[in-house]
């Protein structure tokens, strides 16, 4: 129970990561981006291209940084493919959704990413094969906290809070304390009027994209250090991922946040009720269950 | 030649049980601007219902009612219906990127019941044992298949007649002053919420009508009938034919049914051995840049939505869709 | 098609000359044979280059019925429709009598109730698992068109009951992959368990593309079992694997055949396999007995190792078997009818290879029958069209797998017997 907690948090942190992206696009860009998990995939198999990179060029940095199986070299590459996976959301903003956004309506978005994302999970497929990779073979062995009850964590895992923990904040002082966050906000709620007080819309849409592609890259490279990394990860990803944005609310970063740790501990904890088939329903039924108390989310808000 | 008419005759069932889905869908999107994210949820239970009311007993799980084959389907119609009544009570409510996302884990959650819940719907070995309707008298070949495709087809033109009777009804333009603008519709005493719960629950119904067919033509179906990659075509076929015009539906669900298998086929004739590892990531990959494509150089779909004018000369008080 | 005249010369020259093992000779005609494989998964694409690999083997003797033998792979994308849509057009378009696949059950059965049986086509699958299929049958619904060489769920968990009693471990733990195949695995290896005195402490299933399945290794991990049971793929095996050992769980591992693979090895890592077992069914002990196993490495530079691959390779090598027993022309039922000649239990032993094609070829053309001795054992069919075969428990070595116990035939069925 207490273990199925406390994994529930550990979970809860890359897919926080990758809520806060994507609650960000839906509330400036109101579509939901079923594409967006997939930059979580892109950025996970750049940082794998970069540490191989990375290792091979400068061998010193293929050494793991003790207790974690992370190395120099992916800690390189995680910066590296954060800047690629970020240019690439704006890329294809550009290419793509903002032709869309332009010829349509915002629904049309929403079918646009489906295509999108069958695109990205293909093309990863095509070049990496189909067979899970693994940034290293090696197995990270947890540390017992305690006997009774048997508590375990990877020390991977704290790192991966942690560092989620730190993202966060900074992005919490970047929206609270520049003028680009209120900005942010001033567009989210009312766009026409933001731009009429000064406020730059197209470089507010970039910065939106760049946040949500870095962040998405980062929560790829904790999910594949975690588990595995797959050509269909962002596939198995997307549900849990809306689930967060809308159980936080469409548009609050804390409740990203909080929602991304709410759907790990009811995964982790569903086993505890549900048989064990059921678990791929649960951030479903999370979603219903929220929507019914809070229509919009536990930190959204209306709006017209 | 035989050959290449008995196959034609397949493809074209499998196309116009298909195309009957995309009929249900549009009249939820391409009439009502509801977007249903789980086209496969509806369509899995009348399958399931359909096969499960009229097929034979099987030990394990439940079934073996052995109905009357109208019966049967209509059974699965009113399956597929209950859980659209049931879902959009919940959801529809919901604003239209919500309504998708939530409709789409329904799917996932119907999928998954069926998988698990081996009392219900025999779990992952799926359901069978349903013996298609008058085999026994026309055997199970190729004048099966041609009696069997012209049942199709003749439900298929009725539900296309009586979804542009529907359309051009009041309450199809209903449909589509709700889908502009909720708010006016409200102003002028109708009430929205029952609105689309009816267009919703009657375009679920002849999803699920569409699943009793397929799950009748196989004789078969199980959890791997239900996955997302049927609602990701269902929804291919309606982008790509033209939301809101029912013909550019039926059309859309040949071509893009066409394109799907004309590919596999392609790629198994002239692409190298070598090559054919990559062909289903390929052919996905033509899906997706199909759609985006569409939605970037004629988001109207190939047969665009006509502006229908059901009462000419009386006062435009509700908008039009465009 | 099929020239009968060419046939009969061919039959001339290879009566006329002393038959050599192996060597080709020329075919005017081709007989076209289809397959319906998920050749865009990770583990379907083997499991058709087995297939095509059968196919040459039998064209490097000359072919079958007196024709060389083409055969048409489509891709089934593991979707129902698609599946049976191109098993439709090769029956139909490309006039095919003998159809391999599909791997998944719940594609491989509409194209058995829709495609094959209406169309008196033989379907022979590597690996559809489903009890359904059997059932079916006993209903009299296939018209014996009905095939599988996927004999390991009865046998395999007997099998793994053995392992965890011969071991004396006194609790398991199951990870069954939520399947058809995993399903029925789960269900047989708890009765097993239950008969040899085994307790199992829970029975937690893996459903494919989930995120982490962190929840589900706590779960078994919570009951503490002695050791674990894995009825799992490579893919999803290693992620609940690797978890697993990383919590500090017991490395006393049981493995169903469908872990027997390479990738699994390496992923997880030879130095946590140590005590590993996994179990398979077997080639019999016989001078052919590695003869697939041989040319398969020839082949492909390593062994036969994962789901699948010696089935696939005995179900076209059974199905090209059976049509040259049935002779050119011959109709779909009159094919699936020659299963019989050619996996007769007292015919002339043949083995799985190119020479024991062009050996059962004499036999076949003298009247006689013969048993195939194949990737997966002494194939024998029942009356349902499902096999048994001998069994093996093999564990993991640096270069591939080792076998630690051989079990035959008799004695597979012996033990079965004393579990109930």
């Amino acid at each position: 129970m207490i273990q199925n907690l406390i994994d529930g948090v550990l979970t809860g942190s890359y897919i926080s990561l990758g809520a806060i992206g994507l609650t960000l696009v839906m509330h400036i860009l109101r579509f939901a981006n079923f594409s967006h998990a997939e930059l979580l995939s892109l950025g996970a198999y750049v940082a794998l291209v970069f540490d191989a990179l990375v290792s091979a060029l400068v061998p010193v940095f293929a050494v793991k940084i003790a207790p974690l199986s992370l190395t120099w070299a992916l800690s390189a590459a995680i910066l590296i493919s954060m800047v690629i996976t970020a240019i690439s959301a704006l890329l294809i903003d550009r290419l793509v959704f903002k032709r869309v956004r332009e010829k349509g309506q915002e629904l049309s978005m929403v079918f646009a990413s489906f295509g999108m994302a069958l695109i990205i999970r293909n093309v990863i497929g095509l070049i990496f094969g189909l067979s899970p990779e693994l940034y290293s073979k090696d197995i990270a062995f947890a540390m017992i906290l305690s006997r009774d009850p048997l508590i375990l964590v990877k020390p991977d895992q704290i790192f991966v809070l942690v560092a989620a923990l730190v993202l966060m904040f900074l992005l919490h002082l970047v929206l609270s304390r520049t003028t680009f966050g209120y900005s942010l906000r001033a567009v989210a709620e009312n766009p026409s009027l933001a731009q009429v007080n000064g406020v730059n819309l197209s470089r507010t849409i970039m910065a939106v994209w760049l946040i949500g592609g870095g962040l998405a890259a980062v929560a790829g490279v904790f999910y594949g250090l975690s588990h595995q990394l797959i050509p269909v990860m962002g596939r198995d990803l997307v549900l849990p991922i809306f689930a967060a944005t809308i159980v936080g609310g469409i548009g609050s970063v804390y409740g990203a946040v909080l929602g991304g740790f709410i759907v790990g501990i009811a995964g982790n904890l569903a086993l505890v009720i549900l048989p064990s088939g059921y678990t791929p329903s649960v951030p479903f039924l999370l979603i219903i269950f929220v929507l019914m108390i809070r229509p919009n989310g536990l930190f959204g808000e209306a709006r017209a | 030649m035989i050959g290449v008419i008995s196959y034609l005759v397949f493809f074209a069932t499998t196309a116009s049980i298909l195309a009957i889905a995309v009929l249900g869908l549009n009249l939820q999107w391409g009439n009502t601007g509801l977007f249903n994210g789980g086209v496969v949820a509806f369509f899995g239970a009348g399958a399931y219902a359909t096969l499960i009311l009229g097929g034979t007993p099987q030990a394990g799980h439940l079934g073996g009612f052995e109905l009357f084959y109208p019966l049967a389907l209509l059974g699965g119609m009113a399956a597929a219906g209950l859980l659209a009544w049931i879902v959009g009570l919940l959801t529809l409510r919901l604003r239209h990127d919500y309504l998708a996302i939530a409709t789409f884990g329904v799917a996932v959650a119907f999928e998954n019941l069926m998988r698990n819940a081996e009392w219900l719907a025999g779990g992952a070995k799926g359901v069978r044992g349903f013996e298609r309707p008058l085999r026994e008298a026309l055997g199970d070949g190729f004048l099966y298949n041609l009696l069997f495709f012209a049942v199709v087809l003749v439900i298929l033109i009725a539900t296309y007649l009586f979804l542009e009777r529907l359309v051009a009804s009041p309450f199809g333009r209903l449909l589509r002053a709700i889908r502009e603008d909720e708010e006016a519709a409200q102003s002028l005493g109708k009430n929205p919420t029952k609105i689309r719960l009816t267009a919703f629950v009657t375009g679920s119904v002849i999803l699920g009508l569409a699943g009793g067919l397929y799950g009748t033509f196989y004789a078969f179906v199980s959890p791997q009938d239900v996955l997302p990659t049927l609602t990701f075509q269902i929804w291919a076929m309606l982008i790509v034919g033209g939301a809101g015009n029912n013909r550019g539906a039926i059309f859309g669900a040949f071509l893009i049914w066409g394109a799907w298998t004309a590919s596999g086929w392609a790629l198994s004739r002239f692409a190298p051995v070598e090559a054919q590892l990559y062909t289903g990531s390929v052919q996905f990959i033509l899906i997706g840049s199909v759609i985006v494509g569409m939605l970037m150089w004629r988001p109207q779909g190939l047969l665009p939505e006509k502006l229908v004018v059901s009462q000419r000369g009386k006062t435009p008080l509700v908008k039009q869709g465009v | 098609m099929t020239n009968k005249l060419v046939y009969a010369a061919a039959l001339g020259l290879a009566v006329g000359l002393p038959a050599l093992p192996g060597t080709a000779q020329a075919q005017d005609c081709t007989t076209k044979i289809g397959a319906v494989l998920p050749t865009s998964v990770d583990w379907g694409r083997p499991i058709a280059e087995t297939a095509q690999f059968a196919v040459d083997q039998v064209n490097a003797a000359g072919g079958a019925a007196g024709c060389e033998i083409e055969m048409v792979l489509r891709d089934t994308q593991v979707d129902p429709k698609v599946g049976v849509d191109a098993a439709k057009a090769l029956v139909d378009l490309e006039g095919v009598k003998v159809l391999l696949g599909a791997v998944s059950s719940g594609v491989s059965m509409p194209i058995l109730t829709s495609v094959t049986v209406p169309g008196g086509v033989m379907q022979m699958s590597c690996c559809s698992s489903s009890t359904a299929f059997t059932g079916l049958s006993e209903e009299g619904k296939t018209n014996g068109l009905w095939f599988r060489t996927f004999a390991t769920t009865g046998v395999q968990s007997a099998v793994g009951a053995k392992v965890a009693a011969d071991k004396g471990y006194k609790s398991v733990a199951v990870l069954y992959k939520n399947d058809d195949w995993g399903q029925d695995m789960a269900r047989l290896i708890a009765a097993d368990f239950a008969a040899v005195g085994v307790e199992v402490t829970t029975s937690v299933a893996i459903n494919d593309g989930q995120p982490s399945y962190r929840a589900e290794v706590t779960e078994a991990l919570a009951t503490q079992p002695e050791a674990i049971y894995l009825a799992l793929y490579p893919a999803e095996g290693t992620a609940a694997v690797r978890e697993w050992i990383s919590l500090g769980g017991t490395q006393n591992m049981i493995l169903a055949n469908s872990l027997k693979s390479d990738e699994f090895r390496d992923n997880v890592g030879m130095q946590y396999l140590g005590a590993a077992l996994g179990t398979d069914t077997a080639s019999p002990r016989s001078d052919s007995a590695d003869a697939f196993r041989a040319a398969y490495q020839e082949r492909f530079g390593s062994e036969p190792n994962g789901p699948g691959l010696a089935n696939s390779y005995d179900a076209a090598m059974i199905a090209l078997l059976a049509m040259e027993a049935a002779g050119p022309d011959a109709s779909g039922p009159e094919i699936a009818a020659a299963v019989a000649r050619v996996t007769d239990p007292n015919g002339t032993p043949v083995s799985a290879d190119t020479a024991g094609f062009t050996a059962a070829k004499e036999v076949l053309a003298g009247g006689g029958t013969v048993m195939f001795q194949g990737a997966t054992g002494n194939v024998r069919f029942d009356a349902n069209g499902d096999v048994s075969a001998p069994a093996v428990i093999w564990s993991f070595s640096e270069s591939g797998t080792e076998e630690v116990e051989y079990l035959s035939l008799p004695e597979v069925d012996a033990f079965i017997a004393s579990l109930n």
